[in-house]
């Protein structure tokens, strides 16, 4: 009898490590959609978090609130200082702004690759096991959020649209590894820009790693970076962040950036998801009317 | 009502581990550790301890399975070291006696394990780049402090409630 036992649970030990397994790779294999039953759990789950985190939000808030109230006499002075700064730099963007329309309506450019539409969403969760960083937001399909959009702060692009359902969608940061997070992006160096790949994050200098810039460009520390819209999901121009470091790559091809992300990747609570402007073309545009008369 | 409590309180803590990481500042005492809430696992663990028999094992999995669908996306992981957690906890137990001092040891030691596996699949599947020494200075080490603080504020009320489950059960 006991060595019947001991068959069944071995025979229960075996099915269960092939059970995982395919789970793990069925879970890795870059489907583009999930599953029905887990869309269905990740809605229902969305609507307890959304129940709970929103009050311990607010109480949060408020002795956040508290706190900043003690630091309000030498901010504000600090602020009135670039007050004036703001006004000259005010004008001159209004400036640059009629210019641009002007230039654009001479040149009969409709689109451009920077245009967007951004969509509001707050953060109902966090990933705990901190090892994929991700976030689940109170915005889904519903909304017009779609995978692989990006999602920003008011201080730069913090990562992407991972799946989306229904009513939530889930967000993974650019600081989570995964060979497929990369993002065509471009450092602003004066007037020319030098274009490369946002693709990895160092985990202990809390940095993201620019990679294949070309070995004879000359990137500086303080240089911004910025999505440069060349990737065909993310719109040009949104803010990542600032190089710090630059070191060659490991064949001495091309050249490393490492940026110190704008956005605080440990702190998010409300955050944007940027609709590209629509200029791909439409699927029916792209089929040749010739070929179907054939 | 009875019945739904556990099922309750288990999500109350399969949420809480969600909202202390959006909360939890990133330095703590001036060192940018990574702490990881297992509040669920505790809960999970002590249930195999206190609880009815076989409920720890089958929460486990069934949180396992919510907790890989919902927070990260990768099936398998914590669906298998739930109940394995558990199942181990459990016949650890077994040969132990329980007073509270001996369940608090064998709770970090289940969360211990829980952390080591989860480590060694992301190796595994090439999600993490940690090398084992920063693994553990960084991460498992400041996470099991945080997790035993835990234990301790914890362990005398789960310890009452499983009780009053289990012999409500029997009657």
């Amino acid at each position: 009898m006991p060595q019947f036992f001991l068959n069944k649970r071995l025979i229960i030990l075996l099915v269960s490590i092939i059970i995982l397994v395919a789970l793990i790779g069925f879970s890795l294999s870059g489907r583009s959609k999930l599953s029905w039953p887990e869309q269905f759990i990740k809605d229902t789950t969305g609507w307890v978090q959304t129940a709970v985190s929103r009050p311990t939000h607010y109480v949060a808030n408020f002795f956040e609130n508290l706190k900043d109230l003690q630091n309000t006499y030498t901010e504000n002075k600090e602020l009135k200082s670039r007050l004036d700064e703001l006004a000259r730099l005010e004008s001159e963007v209004q400036k640059l702004k009629k210019d641009n329309a002007e230039l654009q309506e001479i040149l009969d450019i409709k689109d451009s690759l920077s245009a967007f539409e951004p969509k509001q969403a707050t953060v109902i969760g966090r990933n705990p096991d901190k090892w994929t960083e991700l976030l689940i937001i109170n915005k889904g399909t519903n909304d017009g959020i779609e995978k692989n959009m990006p999602v920003i702060t008011a201080n730069g692009l913090i990562g992407k649209v991972k799946s989306s359902q229904s009513f939530t969608s889930t967000v993974q940061l650019l600081s989570s590894m995964d060979p497929t997070n990369r993002i065509s992006a471009e450092i602003q160096a004066g007037g020319e820009s030098i274009f490369g790949f946002i693709e990895g994050y160092d985990d202990e200098k809390g940095l993201l790693m620019m990679k294949r810039i070309p070995s004879d460009a000359k990137v500086k520390k303080g240089q911004t970076v910025i999505s440069s819209g060349k990737g065909g999901v993310f719109p040009k121009g949104l803010l990542i962040g600032k190089v710090v470091e630059v070191a060659p790559a490991e064949y001495g091809l091309t050249q490393t950036a490492y940026i110190e992300p704008g956005a605080n990747f440990d702190d998010i609570e409300h955050v944007m998801v940027a609709k590209r402007g629509s200029i791909q073309p439409e699927l029916e545009d792209m089929i040749d009317d010739k070929e179907e008369e054939l | 009502m009875r019945k739904f409590l556990l099922p309750i309180l288990l999500m109350v803590f399969f949420i809480v581990e969600s909202i202390f990481v959006e909360l939890m500042p990133p330095k703590v005492f001036g060192n940018e550790y990574i702490l990881v809430p297992h509040f669920l696992m505790i809960a999970i663990i002590l249930l195999t301890v206190y609880g009815p028999k076989n409920y720890g094992v089958l929460y486990g999995f069934l949180f396992g399975l919510l907790f890989d669908i919902v927070y990260t996306e990768i099936m398998g992981i914590y669906l298998c070291l739930f109940p394995l957690v558990a199942y181990i906890c459990y016949k650890l137990m077994k040969i132990l006696q329980t007073n509270i001092v001996m369940v608090t040891f064998i709770s970090i030691v289940g969360v211990a394990l829980l952390e080591l596996g989860a480590y060694e699949m992301n190796v595994l599947i090439n999600r993490t780049d940690m090398t084992f020494v920063s693994y553990s200075m960084d991460r498992l080490i400041p996470t099991l402090t945080l997790n035993l603080i835990f234990i301790i504020l914890t362990v005398y009320p789960f310890k009452r409630h499983y009780e009053k489950l289990a012999l409500s059960l029997d009657a």
